[in-house]
């Protein structure tokens, strides 16, 4: 039964609010998805471009010094360089994703969005290749910084950097596990919506 | 039907809700603008495989819903302040007495309600809202019947404690 008093009627409110006609033609949605997938392209690109930028930067110390144990250090670098290209292109490259909010039900795609989001917050380590980086920074900064333990002042300039990294990695452990255990709680929470589906 | 066709078709019919839909799921104008253009644009590159074994209704708003679930889940911080159905039916405090004073400051309320909820339970208020039944809901966001029927049920509740006892009628 219509209700008599349409502004306590939620579906009455809901449904007459005011819309605004959606004004673009199929021509202009084509133009602009196929602009969206080029502005997708060039973002991969650049941070392909990055990658490989510092894959070359670090690959030329890597031939210009001598001593191995610095060289090795500036290889593992190098190779993060090229790493991260890669995963770049892996994850970020259009076409590689799948065609988003398309088939499966909204639990399915709800579900399937979360534990992507879940799983890149459990592997962002090694997405990121951040074992190459910290193992190569190591190997290239530590002889650095016991070669200069007679000369203190380098050392000091050494304490800002170490200081923010162990910020750093006191904040990442602690957050990243957090927003997993939150994330995984609501995945099985889904989940058990589809398990009473099915039952 | 070709791929435009069928777009044309379902932007002329299900436009107006679509608008809506993207209300429920950003505040901000501008935002909302991208949202719904976005929603669009999805939805004409899925009549590309569209295979009609669901009806046309059914695909556009489950297209639609996620779109706009993966908005709402790309805004990280927001999204862990949101609650349930459940949550929000026994949460205190949300009653709010008499009925809206105006049109608009009533719309205003009910946004603000439907923006606190998780993205499936956004859904099921939605379509609710759009006058579906139990089992279009189910087809459109997966969960059985009954469960959405629970849903409803506290939906109701909650929409009766925001809009006044006497102008409400839940059916």
């Amino acid at each position: 039964m219509p209700s008599e008093f349409p502004m306590n009627n939620p579906r009455n409110i809901w449904q007459s609010q005011p819309t605004e006609p959606f004004k673009m033609s199929t021509d202009e949605i084509r133009r602009k998805a196929q602009q969206l997938q080029r502005k997708a392209r060039l973002g991969a690109v650049s941070w392909i471009t990055i990658g490989l930028f510092l894959c070359v930067g670090f690959a030329r110390t890597f031939a210009r010094t001598h001593e191995v144990v610095p060289r090795i250090g500036w290889g593992l670098l190098s190779l993060w360089g090229i790493y991260g290209a890669y995963q770049a292109y892996k994850w970020i490259w259009p076409g590689k994703l799948p065609l988003d909010a398309t088939v499966g039900t909204s639990l399915e795609f709800y579900r399937s969005e979360l534990e992507r989001q879940r799983d890149y917050v459990q592997h962002v380590w090694r997405r990121a290749g951040l074992t190459f980086c910290f193992l190569g920074l190591a190997i290239v900064l530590v002889p650095a910084l016991i070669q200069s333990l007679g000369a203190p002042r380098l050392l000091r300039n050494a304490v800002p950097f170490s200081v923010l990294a162990a910020i750093w990695f006191a904040i990442f452990w602690p957050t990243r596990k957090r927003a997993q255990q939150k994330l995984q709680q609501e995945i099985e929470e889904l989940r058990l919506s589809g398990t009473e589906n099915r039952s | 039907m070709s791929q435009d066709s069928l777009y044309r078709q379902a932007a002329d019919t299900y436009g107006p809700s679509l608008d809506r839909l993207a209300r429920a799921y950003e505040l901000d104008p501008d935002a909302r603008r991208d949202l719904l253009q976005e929603i669009h644009l999805n939805l004409w590159r899925s009549f590309a495989q569209f295979d009609g074994r669901c009806s046309l209704r059914t695909w556009v708003y489950r297209i639609a819903h996620n779109v706009a679930t993966g908005h709402v889940i790309r805004q990280r911080r927001i999204r862990s302040r949101l609650v349930s159905i459940e949550n929000l039916d026994t949460m205190p405090g949300n009653d709010q007495g008499e009925g809206a004073a105006s049109q608009a400051e009533a719309l205003e309320r009910l946004s603000m309600l439907i923006q606190r909820l998780k993205p499936l339970d956004r859904q099921i208020i939605v379509s609710y809202l759009e006058d579906m039944d139990a089992s279009s809901i189910g087809e459109i966001t997966g969960l059985s019947p009954a469960n959405i029927a629970m849903k409803v049920h506290r939906i109701k509740n909650i929409l009766r404690r925001w809009f006044g006892e006497g102008g409400f009628h839940a059916e």
